[in-house]
């Protein structure tokens, strides 16, 4: 039979009873509405957190020093740290999946003054490869060099806010000496770089307002400074920054196992080293559980939603059983009657489907939008939600069209 | 010899409430119809005209007997074949109208066309050309709600001639009706039987208008107890009695 006309017909039927085909519709909205909702969302949140990640350095791996048991006291040990030696060795293996390593100490907090101006900084001890790694944008200047090193120079780097309080916008400030006093020291340093401070706007990893003010300086300068530290010759923790096509993850675990060996048994301390893209994949593993939940009640409002809708189909074949008796009379076979009411069916369901699409992809983009993330809804699980509610209405219209389409002619033509 | 469209031998109809309680209507009918005939059946009501007619017009099975339409054994015709005759060789016209009530004038002339597998465009022309027919075409775009029953009626004729069917069987099609109205409903009747060589079977309580019509067919309690020519027609003689 003509499924134009079919379509035109179930349209006219559901014009006549708006109201009740809203209705009906509520349950497959809501459902397909979910599903639409929580794919933006999803597809929102991997795309800022993949942003965010290559902002901070998806590609790096941290490790440390811990340990083993931390319910008895145990002291970092002299031979336990890992050499700069063991490092050049580590580094000579995995060349070509080390892009850079660094290294930094804090110094705690200190008070700056340069004139009349007194200010609360943090001072870091970094290694040269400290700006690469942790994505450090200088603005003028330089970061820390090898000779900085070496020389352990009394050099610093000061970010934005600071040089617009100690020389203004547009004032130079390279080369400037300013003194900062921390616990034990107070020592004077140059001005060799003006870096701008990382804006993270995402928040899922609000991790507070960071107002610190935190200034570098080389560690090797950072490390004589404050000589009762053990770590004088070897490095607690570290940074390593992967090549872009490693499997930092993977890496991660490859690292722990080379520096577990280099240990020996008998130390209180372990090797951890985790990769910052595992740690944020565990996050959108969450995610896939949280959505799973999602779709379970979606998929429970779409079952609620298909026998709704076969509930009013059956209540419509009934109301219309003198008009099927008359179709019928007038030569319609009953595939001609099933298909009609499946179509019906099926065109209910598609119109809550698209509504459902239309609102959960609406408040999709209002939540990504939200989350500073503003994102598309994803084209697949649109067509998906649309398909799979027409099926729904094959389903669920089914048993009533099949109903219909077996009514005996003249039982339906004498119902009044 | 004119073609015998219509042949029925001993047709029953019975009905079953319950195991002991068979209910025969029909007490095994003979009838013959031949091609062009303007045949009335007349009869009290409840002796069985409309259960009749349904088996006349294959919306319904007789329990016993053979019935032949235009040749064909309908005892071997399946479902989707009793629908293709409906809708190919038959056309209903029923004491309510029976018109379907979303659906404008025009649209319900067209229906019939619809499930004869019939293209849109023909079929909106073919519909518009009946409702000319009948004098409804200042109403197409009408719903049957917004037709007075006359109108309705005449509406109902034109659906009946959709696929231009042999046979109108036509179910006390001016019982709704008054007598002024009614005229008008059998005058088109007339028409498609003069112009258009129908054969028409009219049921009817209306004695009048019984006799306009060729031939009267009276039952009682599920027999036929009269069948003969009426006025003029027994004139010329030229239909055996069965
Ligand atoms: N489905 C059914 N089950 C049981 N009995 C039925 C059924 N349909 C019809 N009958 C009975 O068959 C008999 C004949 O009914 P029918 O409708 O053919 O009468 P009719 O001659 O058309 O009467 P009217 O002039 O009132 O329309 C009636 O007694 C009716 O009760
Ligand atoms: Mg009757």
């Amino acid at each position: 039979m003509n499924l134009f006309e079919n379509i035109r017909l179930a349209l006219e039927g559901l014009r006549a009873n708006k109201m009740r085909a809203l209705l009906t519709m509520l349950g497959i909205i809501i459902g397909i509405a979910s599903v639409m909702a929580i794919s933006t969302l999803g597809s929102a949140m991997t795309g800022s957190v993949t942003k965010t990640m290559d902002k901070i350095g998806g590609k790096n791996i941290m490790v440390s020093l811990s340990p083993k048991n931390y319910d008895t006291q145990s002291t970092l040990q002299e031979e336990d740290l890992i050499t700069q030696e063991e490092l050049d060795a580590f580094r000579n293996t995995y060349a070509d999946q080390i892009k850079a390593i660094s290294f930094s100490t804090g110094m705690g907090s200190g008070q700056l003054n340069s004139g009349f101006i007194h200010k609360d900084v943090s001072i870091t001890g970094a290694s040269p490869d400290y700006g690469l790694v942790n994505n450090v944008n200088l603005v003028q200047g330089r970061f820390i060099s090898d000779r900085d090193m070496d020389g352990t120079r009394n050099v610093i780097i000061i970010d934005t806010t600071l040089r617009n309080n100690l020389v203004g916008v547009d004032g130079d400030v390279i080369g400037k000496e300013i003194q900062v006093d921390t616990k034990s020291t107070n020592e004077t340093y140059t001005v060799i770089g003006v870096y701008e401070k990382m804006v993270i706007d995402n928040p899922l990893f609000y991790m507070g307002d960071d107002t610190r003010i935190e200034c570098f300086i080389p560690i090797t300068t950072a490390k004589s400074l404050n000589p009762d530290t053990t770590n004088q010759n070897g490095y607690e923790n570290f940074t390593i920054m992967a090549t872009t096509n490693t499997d930092s993850a993977a890496f991660a675990q490859t690292t722990k196992e080379y520096f577990i060996k280099g240990l020996g048994s008998l130390s209180d301390f372990t090797i951890q080293a985790e990769s910052l893209e595992a740690i944020a994949s565990e996050a959108t593993g969450m995610l896939a559980t949280l959505s799973l939940g999602i779709s379970v009640i979606a998929g429970i409002s779409l079952l609620v939603g298909g026998i709704g809708v076969m509930n009013i189909m059956l209540v419509s074949v009934t109301e219309r059983t003198k008009e099927i008796g008359i179709r019928k009379a007038l030569g319609a076979r009953n595939s001609a009657i099933r298909s009609q009411f499946i179509i019906e069916a099926i065109i209910i369901c598609l119109i809550g489907g698209i509504i459902g699409v239309g609102l959960g992809s609406a408040l999709g983009i209002m939540g990504s939008t939200l989350m500073k993330f503003p994102t598309s809804p994803p084209f697949l699980p649109m067509i998906i939600a649309l398909c799979f509610s027409m099926a729904i209405g094959v389903f669920f219209g089914f048993y009533p069209a099949n109903k219909a389409a077996k009514l005996d002619p003249i039982d339906a033509l004498r119902y009044e | 010899m004119r073609n015998k469209i219509i042949e029925m031998r001993g047709i029953v109809k019975s009905y079953y409430l319950g195991t002991p309680n068979e209910l025969e209507i029909l007490h095994g009918i003979d009838l013959d119809v031949y091609e062009g005939e303007f045949l009335s059946i007349v009869g009290a009501s409840g002796s069985g005209k409309s259960t009749l007619m349904n088996i006349l017009g294959a919306l319904d099975r007789p329990t016993k007997g053979h019935y032949y339409l235009d040749h064909l054994p309908m005892e071997n015709v399946r479902d989707d074949g009793l629908s293709q005759i409906r809708n190919k060789k038959i056309g209903f016209v029923f004491q309510t109208f029976n018109l379907i009530p979303r659906s404008t004038a025009l649209k319900n002339v067209a229906l019939p066309m619809l499930y004869g597998g019939i293209p849109r465009s023909e079929r909106s022309r073919r519909a518009a050309e009946l409702l000319q027919l009948v004098e409804m075409s200042g109403r197409s775009h009408h719903r049957p709600n917004e037709l007075s029953g006359g109108q309705k009626q005449r509406v109902a004729i034109a659906r009946a001639m959709a696929n231009d069917p042999a046979i109108i069987l036509a179910d006390e099609p001016t019982g709704a009706l008054d007598t002024h109205t009614g005229r008008l409903v059998m005058d088109i009747f007339h028409r498609l039987h003069q112009e258009q060589g129908k054969t028409i079977i009219l049921i009817t309580h209306n004695v009048e208008l019984a006799e306009e019509t060729e031939r009267t067919i009276r039952l009682r309690d599920g027999s036929i107890v009269d069948n003969r020519m009426n006025g003029h027609y027994q004139l010329e003689g030229c239909y055996e009695s069965v």
